[in-house]
Parts: structure tokens; C-alpha cells; sequence
């Protein structure tokens, strides 16, 4: 059937992003990919209800996040970690002065709670808006955008990074005002 | 002209990261955070999920049971 090529095809063309999602939330290459193979499967079962001309990555996120979390729930572990008890038993591990290496950035996201990691890779890195993110979610937008923020109050913290938000909110108008190492 | 639009709108998303959200390219944050998604999106796919759809289309093709 043509139709299910192409969508067959899009779903290829998706799977790198469904893969880096999946890693960000999951942590574990291995349960990510299982993760993205379950997705696959439920969006081929559900191709009829995706709706042409929509956006396809956002609808696969949204699946492969909801399967993420019916997993989780599955296995009766604590999906949220607002209060950052499992944040606060892990060492510290501040940057190095100057520039931040990949491996500490990975290190500091592993310990965001899971609800502001997942926003702040949806705006930051995946590429969707905020109406797009909070769609994902299932949450409002003023939602994704405190736990964007909290998320990356929380890495400087982490990385000791200072400079960037040394003086509450007025350091994003700095930002968007430009600096010359821009 | 249609590549132009594309282009186009490549760069607003690109600029959108700037100005919207407090994650753009002057933030140390926000360009770590492209980074470590960059590399994972850049990871070779496994033959698993090809195969896997590969199998989908193979089982829906003949017989539709609608």
C-alpha cells in the first residue's frame, strides 16, 4: 500500500531523533532502544489516527514518551524527582574553569529531575516549541517553560557555570542582548 | 524556490533559539545541550528497526483485515 510506504519511510526518517529522545529520558542505550522499537510498533498499529499534514515527530515523542512512563509506572519506580533526592545523594562534580566538558554536561543532566530533563531537551536540542513540548507532555505551556528554566538554573548550578545567571532572569535579556563572544 | 523557503525556514529555527528561549547559541547551557543531542542523533542506527518496519508493512500487505 503506497500510503504505508511513505509513512514507513518518515518513521525512518524520525528514528535518529525517536533514538537521542529516548537516550535522554531513558539513560540506558539499550532499554532506548527497546523503547523506540516499542514506539514503532504502537505508531504503525495507530498510522490511521495520525493525521496528515500534522507534525509526525511530535506525535511520535508523544508516544514514545507515554510508553517511557507506562513503563516506569510498570516497574513501580519514582518517575519524578522534583525534590532532587536522588539529585542530592549523587557527588558533586563542578566544572573545570573555562570550557565545559561534554562528559560533566552528561553527568549534570543525568541528575535533573526527569520532568525538567525532558523539557529542557525538547526546547533545547530536539527543536519544538513550547506549545509542541507541552503538547508531548500533556502539561501547559507556562509548565514547560518553569521547568525549562528550573532545569537550567539547576545546570549552572551543578556545573558551577557562573557568569550566565549570576543575576536572576535579567541574565537572559543579557543573553539576548548579545555579548562579543557571540 | 521552494529550497528557499526551506533555508528560510531553517534559519528561523535556528534564530527562534536565540531569541525565544533562554537555551540559544550565546548560552554555554544551550550549546551543550545541542552538543549532547547532536552526537546522540548522530549514532548509527541499528538494522533492528529497519527490519522491524520491514516486518510491519510485510504483515499488513496482503489480507487487510479491514
Amino acid at each position: 500500500m503506497a500510503a504505508s510506504q511513505g509513512f514507513k519511510t518518515d518513521l525512518l526518517a524520525t528514528i535518529p531523533s525517536l533514538r537521542a529522545f529516548a537516550v535522554s529520558l531513558t539513560q540506558n542505550a539499550d532499554r532506548a532502544d527497546d523503547l523506540v522499537q516499542e514506539t514503532l510498533v504502537k505508531a504503525w498499529d495507530k498510522q490511521q489516527s495520525f493525521q496528515l499534514g500534522t507534525n509526525l515527530k511530535a506525535w511520535l515523542f508523544t508516544i514514545l514518551r507515554n510508553e517511557f512512563y507506562s513503563q516506569m509506572r510498570k516497574r513501580g519506580r519514582e518517575v519524578q524527582d522534583s525534590d532532587g533526592i536522588m539529585t542530592a545523594r549523587l557527588a558533586v562534580h563542578p566544572a573545570q574553569h573555562g570550557q565545559l566538558d561534554l562528559k560533566d554536561f552528561r553527568a549534570a543532566l543525568e541528575r535533573l529531575p526527569q520532568d525538567q530533563r525532558e523539557a529542557i531537551i525538547l526546547i533545547g536540542a530536539s527543536g519544538f516549541s513550547y506549545e509542541e513540548a507541552a503538547e508531548i507532555c500533556g502539561c501547559a505551556v507556562g509548565t514547560i517553560k518553569s521547568r525549562v528554566s528550573r532545569a537550567r538554573t539547576r545546570l549552572q548550578e551543578i556545573l558551577q557555570i557562573s557568569g550566565e545567571d549570576e543575576f536572576g532572569p535579567d541574565a537572559i535579556s543579557t543573553q539576548v542582548m548579545g555579548s562579543p563572544a557571540a | 524556490m521552494k529550497e528557499a523557503i526551506k533555508t528560510a525556514s531553517a534559519g528561523a529555527d535556528r534564530r527562534r533559539g536565540i531569541s525565544g528561549d533562554p537555551l540559544g547559541a550565546n548560552s554555554e547551557i544551550g550549546r551543550k545541550l545541542k552538543q549532547y543531542y547532536d552526537e546522540l542523533v548522530s549514532d548509527e542506527v541499528p538494522d533492528r528497526f529497519a527490519q522491524l518496519l520491514a516486518q510491519l508493512e510485510k504483515a499488513e500487505a496482503p489480507g487487510r483485515k479491514d
